[in-house]
């Protein structure tokens, strides 16, 4: 990987990242909202050979460790992000048909979010944390769902003109 | 060659895992170089994050409009038969007056217990992808904000400071799951354990098995050694049900938080306070109930007409 692909990517996700901290966080949307960092990474991954899908998901997920507002464990985000990163890119390099269809990767990387918070959860209960009521947790599953249904169709082909850009590749989407 | 291609990848796997799971381990045994990362990025975060509190503010106001609509309708009707200018003027100003308002409110508690406060802007809302109830606000240790003190609005209590950064500070708010408090109930001062439960209603435990609650108890902060994390006497809520279950031990109760977690824009952080408990002072005053004006009827029935002026008629 050159030296140019690696700063333009780390600079992509440093902006999204600082987009999701100091902007979307602020807007109080409904039901708790959607993370645009989380998609972008998993539709980055989504876009990736699985070796690359691990590493942006680790990358990515010790951005979000080192967020005041991740309440959790150190290295907790890095772990499901590094395993649901590869498992997308390894899905949607399986399957050329899922990686050259917008329907099917908007439904792979809702899906990817959905089970990325899954295993947080799992996660968290294996460290012991208090969660909250089942109802709040269902609730806020279900909306985090809903938020990254309508929202990964929107980024997409942005995110996917970024890669190409930066991978010098031509993708489908 | 394929074959060295793959196993590199799994050796990179395994390798990225172990490495977070090094992370985690590192974290759990409290090694202050993750703590100095998290303080780290969030100094570079926070001047970030005010600005993006300054522009974002009438967004997110549309936002909490979006959700209170019933308010926002009848608001907006009054709002249109007024031109254009000040329609704008009137947008600007209705952010710092709630503003305000909430300063205002917080002020006038803080001064009724006589606790010393120091007042902050709300400047991000916590990440609910990470299921805790969080809030950051923009002063921090170089304001003399220290861990573990308890931060009020004008309705009660909001949370606790959890970590504190240069120039902000991390809040663990009431509805966190985490989050638990002692309370006693203002007047029978019967005493219990107030939990979050990641909404807007906390669940209480009462300790002593002879007591009993009742809809409507108001219940107040006991408070701690050294008042941290909790000041007594600041209002937390308001029991709404009781569950009387035959085999439970003790009572337990839905309790709603005074405090709206999602409007917050400014709370204050009680920096000190008294040596006297407040006890009971701080309980919100009942609503005074509106006056129904009654409007008596006599009805006084006219002579009904006898048979015989019937007939001569």
């Amino acid at each position: 990987m050159s030296t140019r692909k690696i700063s333009l990517t780390a600079t992509l996700f440093l902006f999204i990242y600082i987009l999701q901290e100091a902007f979307i966080t602020q807007l109080r949307i409904a039901g708790g909202g959607f993370s645009l960092f989380l998609i972008f990474t998993l539709l980055w991954a989504a876009l990736s050979s699985p070796n690359m899908g691990a590493l942006t998901g680790f990358a990515a997920g010790l951005l979000i460790d080192l967020s005041q507002s991740t309440a959790g464990v150190f290295g907790q985000w890095t772990l499901v992000l590094i395993l649901i990163g590869f498992g997308i890119s390894y899905f949607g390099l399986g399957y050329e048909n899922v990686r050259l269809n917008p329907f099917t990767i908007t439904f792979l990387v809702t899906i990817s979010v959905f089970i990325a918070r899954v295993v947080y959860l799992l996660l968290s209960l294996l460290l012991g944390k208090d969660l909250g009521t089942f109802s709040s947790i269902a609730t806020s599953l279900l909306i985090g769902l809903l938020w990254s249904a309508a929202v990964v169709p929107i980024a997409m082909p942005a995110v996917a003109r970024a890669f190409d850009f930066i991978n010098d590749s031509r993708s489908r989407l | 060659m394929a074959r060295g291609g793959e196993n590199r990848g799994r050796l990179l796997l395994i390798i990225l895992i172990i490495t977070s799971l090094f992370l985690i381990t590192l974290d759990l045994r409290g090694v202050s170089l993750i703590t100095g990362l998290r303080t780290g990025t969030q100094s570079a975060l926070t001047p970030v994050q005010s600005l993006g509190a300054t522009i974002l503010s009438p967004v997110r106001n549309f936002f909490i409009d979006v959700i209170y609509l019933g308010r926002t309708r009848s608001e907006m009707e009054q709002l249109r038969t007024e031109n254009g200018e000040l329609l704008s003027q009137l947008r600007e100003r209705r952010s710092i007056d709630a503003q305000l308002e909430q300063l205002q409110g917080a002020l006038d508690l803080a001064g009724k217990a006589e606790f010393k406060v120091l007042s902050a802007r709300v400047i991000s809302q916590g990440a609910t992808t990470s299921f805790t109830q969080t809030i950051t606000i923009d002063v921090g240790s170089r304001n003399g904000i220290k861990p573990n003190m308890t931060v009020i609005n004008s309705y009660g209590l909001i949370g606790v400071v959890k970590t504190v950064y240069t120039n902000s500070a991390l809040i663990t708010l009431a509805s966190d799951p985490s989050f638990r408090i002692g309370v006693r109930v203002a007047d029978s001062q019967q005493i219990g354990i107030l939990s979050g439960q990641g909404t807007s209603k906390g669940v209480l435990q009462l300790l002593d098995n002879q007591s009993t609650i009742n809809v409507g108890d108001i219940l107040l902060a006991r408070g701690s050694v050294n008042n941290q994390p909790f000041v007594p006497g600041v209002p937390v809520g308001e029991v709404t049900s009781v569950d009387n279950a035959a085999g439970a031990v003790t009572q337990t109760a839905d309790v709603r938080f005074f405090a709206n977690f999602l409007s917050l824009g400014i709370v204050s952080v009680v920096l000190a306070a008294p040596d006297v408990d407040p006890r009971d002072s701080l309980v919100p005053p009942k609503p005074l109930p509106t006056p129904i004006p009654t409007v008596t009827v006599f009805v006084t029935p006219s002579e009904s007409p006898s048979p015989d002026s019937i007939g001569s008629e």
